[in-house]
């Protein structure tokens, strides 16, 4: 048996541990250091054929204003920063092409500009939910759509990353209030 | 011939020499020229480990979808990466034993990681509730998956491969993506395979259905790339439609005249895909360019794909393989991918152009069609049904186009119609002389 083959498969296989191991240790940092900010937002329930069902998150804001000299290009990805007001909900102060010097900032992907604002994608767009529980998620929603207070995205963000950690409504975390409707 | 025919052929030789039909001699010559290598797997063996590994990877992929919220994030990690583990270390195992081991079990073991790594990326991305998109997903996944096909001798994760750079490159026709994230690098992806096929432990040809796989992967992964020279150049996300049509001309008189070796040029055409597919545009694309409304469409999209890059390279790459096909004396091929070329030709004409090239690519049609008639009747390798099946075409498109009457238009395609059969009859009866000459 010659030993090159072995020793590329080796490599190869490394790279498949490597990929998401990247991935993994990046999110925990984000997640272990990562500043929180809470934003505003509306969840239908959608499904995920590889990766099972999730609720499709979309923050209530997508738009914010250009920072001044930006010049932006359908597609590229820009830096938000946000304002929190007294309720403790983030808020996006500007938009910017490059991450800001100070503050906390999250990457985006801007789609176009309209009156000075630059309307954006969050890369943040889902938060994947145990099977049992995401019918009830439909159920809940449609029982409380209407409800003023929304759900909330609690994300942590270090360095432009965000990382979704939970969801919550009225203080509570979505997933335990659809674990106790469950039993 | 094929591996079941050569197997077919061995099981029938005992009987033809105990009939006295061939010589232990001739027996034992035709086995040395037609070897059956039991290495390679058979169809059924073949699918029914792609279908297992199939089948266990669909059923990882369920398991976690099923997203088990009620284990710590650690626990449900080591889920994601246990599989893969075993996958790698089944793989490992086959990859020592080398040629001991059944080649069914290479291609089992080698699809099981392909897919064993797709179900670790997914459970990471679900975990950590990352968004992304599938085509992020895929590249991924494509690019951790492609080492198994060099290693392993892995058709089916080639196959796969083959299918996912493909559907990448669809997906990548944005503005705004810097090249190397668009469709652009699909040659590069493409060009992955290299060490699986032509080169590194180049064994044995490639089966027909991987051929037709490649060649139907660079038909859309190549189409998305034009498209996406066309959205850069015109700088906005629809591209150009009439440009995209020239370049895919270029592309596809490429990949007609892609370089075959001896063995290949003698195969039949459903062996060589790339040439039928090439054909296929080629032949549309000239016939309808002689349409008078068509001309001007054709020059306003060639004045604008002459300024694109890609063409270039597109034009650069088909000029070197015309080169090998003048060489390999293609020249029924060469006479096809031709046509690519006319409206360059027409250019010549200056303002009038729009109008010469109808005509132009009327003529073009009729010399091909009347050259690949020519060439079979000198010997050479023509395509005589093709060309009187292209001369028939042409009769029928200026029909539709002239301003005569119904019934002078039907009695001319009857006459057609008649004389196609006339011609289809003969060449049969010439196929059927030569052969009885020849034996």
């Amino acid at each position: 048996m010659k030993s090159l083959p072995l020793v590329l498969f080796a490599l190869a296989a490394l790279a498949q541990w490597a990929a998401p191991l990247s991935q993994i240790l990046k999110h925990e940092r984000v997640l272990a250091e990562g500043t929180l900010i809470r934003l505003k937002c509306g969840a239908p329930d959608p499904y995920d054929p590889l990766r099972g069902r999730y609720l499709a998150v979309r923050p209530e804001q997508t738009e914010g204003k250009i920072a001044a000299g930006a010049k932006l290009v359908a597609g590229q990805a820009v830096y938000v920063t946000f304002t929190t007001a007294a309720d403790g909900l983030a808020s996006i102060a500007e938009v910017h092409a490059e991450p800001p010097a100070t503050g906390e900032f999250v990457r985006v992907s801007y789609q176009w500009e309209s009156e000075g604002k630059a309307n954006i994608e969050w890369l943040f767009d889902r938060f994947y939910l145990n099977e049992k529980l995401a019918p009830e998620a439909d159920e809940w929603f449609a029982e409380n759509i209407r409800d003023a207070k929304g759900i909330i995205a609690e994300v942590r963000v270090r360095d432009g990353l965000a990382v979704l950690a939970d969801l919550s409504f009225d203080g509570k975390s979505f997933r335990d209030i659809l674990k106790a409707r469950v039993k | 011939m094929n591996a079941p025919h050569h197997r077919w052929l061995h099981e029938q030789l005992p009987q033809w020499e105990r009939d006295g039909l061939v010589t232990a001699e001739n027996a034992t010559a035709l086995r040395q020229r037609h070897t059956v290598d039991d290495s390679q797997p058979g169809v059924a063996q073949l699918v029914m480990g792609a279908l297992g590994a199939l089948l266990i990877g669909a059923g990882l992929i369920a398991v976690i979808g099923y997203n088990w919220d009620d284990f710590t994030r650690p626990v449900r990690l080591l889920f994601a990466f246990l599989p893969l583990l075993a996958a790698q270390i089944f793989s490992f195992r086959v990859l020592q034993k080398d040629d001991a081991c059944a080649a069914w079990v290479r291609e089992t073991a080698a699809l099981l990681q392909a897919l064993a790594t797709g179900a670790c990326i997914a459970l990471v991305s679900q975990i950590y509730n990352l968004g992304g998109q599938w085509p992020d997903f895929l590249f991924a996944w494509f690019l951790l998956s492609l080492p198994l096909v060099w290693l392993m001798r892995s058709t089916s994760v080639a196959i796969f491969y083959l299918i996912a750079i493909a559907e990448w490159a669809v997906h990548q026709c944005d503005l705004g993506r810097p090249w190397y994230d668009s469709a652009m690098i699909y040659p590069v992806l493409l060009l992955g395979l290299f060490p699986f096929w032509p080169g590194w432990r180049l064994e044995r040809p490639l089966s027909v259905t991987l051929r037709w796989v490649m060649t139907l992967s660079a038909w859309f992964g190549l189409a998305a790339a034009a498209y996406c020279s066309t959205q850069q150049h015109f700088g906005r996300q629809w591209g150009d439609g009439d440009t995209f049509f020239s370049l895919w001309a270029y592309t596809a008189a490429a990949m007609a005249l892609f370089p075959l070796s001896a063995s290949a040029l003698e195969a039949p055409a459903r062996h060589k895909p790339q040439i039928v597919l090439g054909f296929f545009y080629l032949l549309t694309f000239g016939i309808t360019a002689t349409f008078q409304d068509a001309g001007e469409e054709v020059i306003k999209s060639l004045r604008v794909a002459v300024t694109i890059p890609w063409a270039w390279v597109l034009l650069a790459v088909g000029g070197l393989f015309a080169a090998q096909a003048v060489r390999s004396s293609r020249w029924a091929v060469l006479a096809v991918a031709s046509i690519a070329a006319t409206p360059a030709v027409a250019l010549l004409a200056g303002e009038s152009a729009r109008y010469v090239i109808p005509w132009l690519m009327t003529l073009h049609i009729f010399a091909i069609g009347i050259t690949l008639i020519v060439l079979e009747f000198t010997g050479r390798r023509g395509a005589p049904r093709l060309g009187a099946a292209l001369l028939c075409v042409l009769l029928i498109a200026r029909m539709c186009e002239s301003d005569l009457s119904l019934l002078a238009k039907g009695i001319a395609f009857i006459i057609i119609g008649v004389a196609f059969l006339a011609f289809n009859i003969s060449m049969g009866r010439l196929r059927a002389r030569i052969a009885t000459s020849k034996s």
